[in-house]
């Protein structure tokens, strides 16, 4: 390996991006806090740096800062944030405006305090915010957040539900199988084709698992004439 | 697709169609398959996705076939849709092509056999999954992923659904093929390594705010990407990655490294006979400023990038040693270009050239080039369970949350 160590960002020009962000805006040179995306790189293994950094980073966040500030503040947590951020991007998740970008950091910091918080938020979001957070906790691969995905895809809203089934494949969740086979028969019909490959992927993994019995319930739910051919023949060749 | 399927939407379309609704009498001689174009019942019908500068070339590669039929198209730019519907209803002499804002309504034709999509990267992954989800075969402009963890995603849902998927980078079977020749045609001896000159990465973009257009739905433009402000070079198709074009700006694009990055990267992986395999390793190199990378394969095979000295796609071997020719891949038997390949391969089930598991590949190189290029180190990547190994930083840039409601 040839990586070699990395020097650190100066004080003064970190201070003067810090001072920067506090009223940057969009328009403004980027060259203004780009001393925070060198800090961010170049302290990388060095924990006193980065606990300082996310300090900084964080207050931001509980500033009237503009949008944009926030925007790069969350940008820099997705990569630095730890447990000590996260009470801070919890309280943005509802905000309409910043909901986003506050998952930006909390999928992506490998504590489980960040699954907890988003499973928290859950049970207070509705509509694409809720579907946002569901996204993120199966990007996470959240298994604790297996229950509340379930019970949502009994919702009326589409991009929940669609939201729902596609977390629950990608954390692999083959005790979710029953309810997305149930779910792609009755739930909104803009919600159909995900929740069948929802199924779908949960058939994949029962099947992985040796369960092919079970994987076979799901199959046969989703080879039935009121299916489309493209899905008959999908659950077909996994039978 | 089986063949019942695809005999079902193609009645399906052509009951449709301004012909096939009037009587027998009316059913124009194309319809039957006169002037050079096969019989509706036998065209692959399609719809296109996105319709910059690259997506109105490939719909017109589409439009020049015979055995296709283009039945919708689609941009969030009215301007850009009315223009293309103009442009199909001409070629076909009808009225018969649908214009749409929203893909939604492209996928959720049953008539429709499959999509051409190209949209900006961000979009790629939602919409190739989105499509195979609805039983269409794709063909997806390159780069066809913007993370790490798109990519087996992709690749699942194609695999799932039995979906032909092709990536779509016109250049690696059809620019390289000297290069290509002379590898697999055992000229080199055995090949040790092959650079790609290639860049830059994207960089975070903070444009003003201008004014959206009318005729423009800004909020579905972004679709999974972080909210911004309308402006004209944020959005804008130029093939610059110099700060005027969406290539430029890595919420839509890896930038260079990416976006020629797919055509390189494709023709290197495919001269060295790597296009099914990912590195295990990333090595970032900083020789007094000029930074360059190492990725090295399970089977020893190096693919270097900006490697100080050496062309784009310059092979090294083992000079004065011949190797036993051995034949290389293709398109399909007459299939002329990528975009025959594809319909070639819709019709017979085949795997395109570029099918989405080597597009994936491919991708995964340049992806795994640009986060040792953000951290500045070496990096080694496990292929099986897709994540770096002991580097739970370099694990962070695997993905990105996505905007609400997108999933995937």
């Amino acid at each position: 390996m040839t990586t070699q160590p990395l020097t650190p960002t100066p004080d003064a020009a970190l201070d003067a991006a810090f001072e920067a962000l506090k009223t940057y805006n969009w328009g403004a040179s980027r060259k203004l806090v780009q001393p925070i995306q060198d800090a961010v790189t170049t302290s990388s293994g060095n924990a006193d740096a980065r606990k300082a950094l996310e300090a900084r980073l964080t207050a931001v966040l509980k500033t009237d800062a503009s949008r944009d500030a926030k925007d790069v503040a969350c940008r820099h947590l997705r990569t630095i944030g730890t447990a000590a951020s996260i009470p801070t991007l919890a309280g943005l998740l509802g905000d309409p405006k910043l909901s986003h970008m506050a998952r930006f950091a909390l999928e992506r910091i490998d504590d489980p305090a960040a699954g907890a918080t988003l499973r928290s938020a859950l049970s207070k979001a509705s509509g694409a915010i809720r579907a946002g957070i569901i996204g993120s906790l199966g990007a996470r691969g959240d298994s604790a957040a297996v229950p509340a995905m379930i019970a949502a895809l009994g919702e009326s809203d589409a991009r929940v539900v669609a939201a729902a089934a596609t977390a629950l494949g990608s954390i692999a969740a083959p005790q979710a199988a029953g309810a997305l086979a149930a779910a792609a028969k009755k739930g909104p019909a803009a919600a159909k084709i995900a929740v069948i490959d929802g199924a779908l992927r949960a058939a994949e993994q029962l099947a992985e698992a040796g369960k092919k019995a079970e994987a076979g319930v799901i199959q046969k739910a989703l080879s039935g004439d009121d299916m489309p051919e493209h899905v008959r023949n999908a659950a077909g060749l996994k039978a | 697709m089986t063949q019942r399927k695809q005999g079902t939407s193609r009645r399906k379309f052509l009951k449709g169609s301004a012909a096939a609704v009037a009587a027998p009498y009316f059913i124009t001689s194309t319809a039957l398959g006169g002037g050079g174009r096969a019989p509706a019942s036998e065209r692959i019908v399609m719809g296109a996705i996105g319709l910059g500068s690259r997506g109105r070339g490939d719909l017109g590669a589409f439009l020049r076939r015979g055995d296709v039929q283009v039945a919708a198209v689609c941009d969030v730019r009215k301007g850009a849709r009315d223009g293309e519907k103009s442009k199909v209803d001409r070629h076909y002499k009808s009225k018969d092509c649908k214009s749409y804002n929203d893909f939604r309504e492209i996928l959720t034709r049953s008539d429709i056999d499959a999509v051409l999509i190209a949209t900006p990267d961000h979009w790629h992954s939602i919409l190739v999954i989105e499509a195979c989800r609805h039983g269409k075969d794709v063909y997806c402009e390159k780069p066809e992923s913007l993370t790490l963890a798109e990519g087996p995603k992709m690749v699942a849902a194609a695999r799932r659904y039995g979906r032909v998927v092709s990536g779509g980078s016109q250049r690696v079977a059809g620019d390289y093929r000297g290069v290509v020749n002379k590898c697999w045609g055992g000229q080199v001896g055995q090949v040790k390594s092959i650079n790609v000159n290639v860049g830059p990465l994207s960089q975070p973009c903070n444009l003003p705010e201008e004014k959206v257009p009318d005729s423009m739905d800004w909020d579905l433009w972004l679709g999974p990407a972080p909210w911004a402000p309308y402006n004209s070079k944020r959005c804008s198709g130029s093939y610059r990655t110099n700060g005027d074009s969406w290539r430029s700006y890595l919420d839509y694009s890896g930038g260079g490294m990416t976006d020629w990055g797919a055509h390189h990267f494709g023709g290197a992986t495919f001269a060295v006979d790597v296009r099914e395999l990912q590195p295990q390793e990333v090595t970032y190199h900083n020789d007094g400023g000029k930074q360059h990378l190492t990725f090295t394969y399970p089977n020893g095979m190096i693919i270097t990038h900006n490697r100080p000295g050496k062309g784009n796609l310059h092979v090294e071997g083992t000079p004065g040693e011949k190797k036993e020719p051995k034949p290389a891949p293709g398109y399909a038997p007459g299939a002329g270009n990528i975009y025959g390949d594809f319909i070639s391969c819709v019709k017979s089930r085949g795997k395109p050239f570029r099918d989405i598991e080597y597009a994936i590949n491919t991708m995964a190189v340049c992806h795994l080039g640009i986060v040792a290029y953000e951290l500045k180190r070496s990096l080694k990547w496990d292929v099986k369970a897709q994540q770096f190994i002991g580097d739970a930083e370099a694990n962070r840039f695997l993905d990105r949350a996505r905007r609400e409601p997108w999933v995937i």
